[in-house]
């Protein structure tokens, strides 16, 4: 079998070269992500880096294994016609399967043994990019491990049996007498498998978006963060049912070529899901994650700009002044907590704020009591309500001393806040002065009624930055976004560019397998020319019904979001960054374009009789 | 002849239908026959186009369901063989030749007709091979893949391919309907003298001089087998086929 294997590799390589593409960079991203999250675990790096990257693997991962097992699926259903000729000769179903998962280990080691080396290069690659957006150290770098040899092999040929495992199935009930028709019978388009797993991926999504706004800030947002990765496997799911009828509905123009293009997508469904599939999975991600992360951000500004009662920050302490009614000074430091004890011992990093309570009650508009020794559990959240947490205030600059304040007692809390912020509020005078003096400070400052603004802005200016409250939001809310967006450019940049691959891919496959169709075509009377139009109408109708079902996939993480923002902070926002959108969309759209145009022109290089003439 | 007739048929249909489609556009391709092919002896079978002769083919041959009635092959009832079965035939009992010749194009001539043996578990000797090409007339373009043979070639290719399992019956749809009549001819002798060996052989041709070389044909209309030809020239065959159609 494995002699079969082998000769059909060399003739179908065109198939085959996508399906080893697929795996040698899933294996790649897989393999460089999981070397710097090692490394970054190991290196004490930016807190950030490590969830971060931890991310990314699984990002990596699922669509390592989604590309794979679309790629795969595909290529053996255009193989269908061949696979019923074995069978037609005398192959059973067990040797059918054996076949195909006998290609599948060479691809998954073929794949392998090109991802390892490819590997690195991405790794440098993710390296250069988290160094520059300073996640990471300067001097960080992504470490080799032997043993990562051994992961990237398996995950090669573990992704690359997988992906065929279902497919083979499949192949293995493929009847004979297909071989005799001339296109092979179209396989069946919902199989019982993508039923199962399209509703189970949709249970997921619901749940996630149901609990979401019950989740609170941190919880509601990584939940809803996390619903654009099933929605869109429940999209591609049924994409054999729905992307057809939408691509059907695109604005094809009149005529005989749009005419061909319509009963084009019409006939060939399963292609026409399997093109989409990556780019739906592509725009539900990072259509949905970052307009779920600006969106966030928005109603987190939106929610301080709401509770806070100050006209003046100012980056420093400031004493009482004329014009000045209220002054909340809080003093940021850096704190690690303990909480529970033996087996469920935790350590945080959070912030605390040294505040005086009265006016911090003042400018935030919530009431805190500190009494005694006691501190409270600030917006931020992460500290239990009651009870008591051991709080060790951390030296300001790496190797400076910092000071154990033992067990404190947690005898008030304010809200929790969808913009974070610090998590233990206490008074000044459990903090250690020397720790104190050097802490940054900031200064919310409210003015009496009818105070002259201006006068009292240039008094604050003498004791460091002053910016309006208004000016001081803009600027944070810019730093969150430009945040935002490196950490998705991490996260998603080369995930966003593997799916983009597997959108060329499945197009490259679908058109290897339509020579024969073109050749047709043009024996009927169609010129080249319009064989490659028509091929193109058909490539941006898929692309149209794609963007769409992605844009469906990502309104559900919208959902969530819009419900988290809503339970949160009383007002659902919804702020979709609209610049990125156009542009993934033109993206996509020039992508699949511009390979419809190379592959059919490709397909059509050489005159139509050679091909019909030729019976296999 | 008496010993033709008492000897048990290669295959025998009872009540074979297979119905296509569901309600009023239901198609009836194959309607109630019952019919023997006799061993050792080649049958066509003829009828206008769309008159259930391949569905015929299929059913005789365990590759198409059927909706009522019994095939036996020998003494196997192939109506309620299993996947597994219905290979195992494939590969020792059964062998098909069809009008598009259905080649692997990936494997050469010689590859092509070794992988039914191999498919059983069999290393065929490349000798064993190379004699089943000499028989078809191409031992010496054991290596070359089809797309390099022509029609005719390929064809004949095919048939080594469904000979070299020796199986007990040879089924054929439209052997030498993409064929040039000399290449059909090379072929139809082909046939011939495996008949004059013994082998078993079901035809269906459009091809009136392809059916008179036959030893009797058989001919459907609307699913049903409506005469049945002996020994007949092409003509005789063609003017009955014509009275048919018409
Ligand atoms: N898979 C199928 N599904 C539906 N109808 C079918 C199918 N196969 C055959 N038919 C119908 O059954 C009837 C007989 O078809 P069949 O292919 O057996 O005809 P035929 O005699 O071989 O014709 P031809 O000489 O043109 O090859 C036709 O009306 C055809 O439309
Ligand atoms: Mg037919």
């Amino acid at each position: 079998m494995l002699g079969m294997s082998r000769a059909g590799l060399a003739e179908r390589w065109t198939l085959f070269v996508g399906a080893l593409l697929s795996v040698a960079l899933g294996v790649a991203l897989v393999q460089s992500s999981l070397l710097l999250l090692i490394s970054a675990a190991g290196a004490n790096s930016d807190d950030a880096a490590v969830p971060m990257l931890g991310i990314t693997l699984g990002g990596a991962t699922f669509l390592a294994g989604f590309i794979i097992s679309s790629t795969f699926a595909f290529t053996v259903d255009q193989r269908r016609r061949d696979l019923a000729l074995l069978r037609l000769v005398g192959g059973s179903r067990g040797q059918v399967r054996r076949l195909l998962l006998g290609e599948a280990l060479l691809l998954g080691l073929g794949g392998a043994a090109i991802g390892v080396p490819a590997g690195l290069g991405v790794m440098s690659l993710q390296t250069w990019l988290m160094r520059r957006f300073e996640f990471v150290p300067p001097d960080f770098v992504g470490e080799w491990r032997m043993w990562i040899l051994g992961v990237s092999i398996g995950t090669g040929v573990v992704l690359a049996l997988a992906g065929v495992l279902v497919a083979a199935r499949r192949a293995a009930r493929v009847r004979p007498l297909e071989a005799l028709r001339e296109s092979g019978a179209a396989a069946r388009l919902m199989t019982a498998g993508r039923w199962v797993a399209g509703l189970f991926f949709l249970g997921g999504a619901l749940a996630l978006v149901i609990v979401a706004p019950h989740g609170g800030p941190a919880g509601g947002q990584a939940m809803a963060m996390n619903v654009a990765m099933p929605a869109a496997v429940t999209v591609v799911a049924f994409g054999p049912l729905l992307v057809p009828v939408l691509a059907r509905l695109m604005p094809f123009g009149g005529g005989v070529l749009g005419a061909l293009a319509r009963a084009n997508v019409r006939d060939a469904r399963r292609r026409s899901a399997s093109v989409a599939a990556p780019l739906i999975v592509l725009i539900a991600l990072v259509v949905g994650n970052t307009g779920a992360g600006e969106s966030f951000t928005s109603s987190g500004i939106g929610e301080v700009a709401r509770s806070t009662h100050a006209d003046f920050v100012v980056e420093a302490p400031v004493p009482a002044r004329p014009g000045v009614a209220t002054v909340s000074s809080e003093t940021m430091l850096p704190a690690e907590i303990v909480t529970g004890s033996g087996e469920d011992r935790e350590t945080t990093d959070v912030t605390a704020l040294a505040i005086n309570p009265r006016a911090y009650a003042a400018v935030h508009g919530t009431p805190v009591e500190l009494t005694g020794n006691g501190v409270a559990r600030g917006p931020g959240g992460e500290v239990p309500t009651d009870g008591s947490v051991r709080v060790r205030l951390l030296g300001l600059s790496p190797g400076s001393p910092g000071a154990d304040l033992g067990d404190l007692p947690v005898v008030a809390a304010v809200p929790e806040m969808m913009s974070g912020g610090a998590s233990l509020l206490m008074l000044p005078g459990q903090v250690p002065a020397a720790l104190l003096e050097k802490a940054p400070t900031r200064s919310f400052v409210a003015l009496e009624p009818g105070a002259d603004a201006s006068a009292v802005r240039a008094d604050l200016a003498r004791f460091g930055p002053v910016s309006t409250l208004g000016e001081w939001l803009k600027a944070d809310a810019e730093e969150r976004n430009s945040t935002n967006d490196k950490v998705m450019l991490v996260v998603l940049g080369l995930g966003g560019l593997y799916a983009l691959i597997g959108v060329i891919n499945s197009m490259v496959i679908g058109a290897a397998t339509r020579r024969r169709e073109f050749a047709e075509a043009r024996v009927t009377g169609l010129t080249r020319s319009q064989v490659i139009r028509s091929a193109l109408l058909e490539a941006y109708a898929v692309t149209g019904a794609a963007l769409l079902l992605g844009a469906l996939a990502a309104s559900a993480a919208f959902f969530a979001v819009l419900s988290t923002t809503s339970a949160v902070t009383g007002t659902a926002t919804l702020d979709l960054p609209w610049p990125l959108i156009a542009a993934v969309a033109a993206v996509a759209l020039t992508v699949t374009g511009v390979t419809s145009l190379i592959t059919s022109w490709s397909a059509t290089r050489h005159p139509p009789v050679t091909l019909l003439a030729a019976r296999e | 002849m008496t010993t033709m007739t008492m000897a048990p048929p290669a295959v025998a249909l009872h009540g074979v239908s297979r119905v296509f489609g569901r309600g009023p556009s239901a198609v009836r391709a194959v309607d109630g026959v019952t019919l023997d092919f006799p061993r050792g002896s080649w049958t066509a079978v003829m009828g206008p186009s769309g008159s259930g002769k391949s569905t015929l083919l299929h059913c005789a041959a365990g590759l198409e369901r059927v909706d009522a009635g019994q095939v036996l092959l020998g003494d196997t009832d192939l109506t309620v063989a299993g996947d597994a079965e219905l290979t195992a035939l494939r590969r020792t009992r059964i062998g098909f030749v069809f009008q598009s010749f259905n080649l692997i194009g990936a494997l050469t001539a010689e590859q092509n007709v070794a992988l039914p043996l191999r498919l059983a578990g069999k290393r065929p000797s490349r000798s064993a091979v190379r004699a089943t090409l000499d028989a078809v007339g191409l031992a010496d373009r054991a290596r070359h893949k089809p797309r390099e043979l022509s029609g005719g070639q390929q064809q004949r290719v095919a048939i080594a391919r469904a000979m070299v399992t020796r199986p007990e019956v040879l089924f054929a749809d439209e052997p030498t309907g993409a064929l040039d009549s000399t290449a059909a001819r090379t072929v139809l002798d082909l046939l011939r003298a495996m008949a004059d060996a013994g082998q078993s052989i079901v035809m269906v041709t459009h091809d009136p001089g392809a059916a008179a070389r036959a030893d009797a044909v058989v001919f459907l209309r609307d699913g049903r087998v409506v005469d049945r030809l002996a020994g007949a020239d092409a003509r005789a065959v063609a003017d009955r086929l014509a009275a048919w159609e018409r």
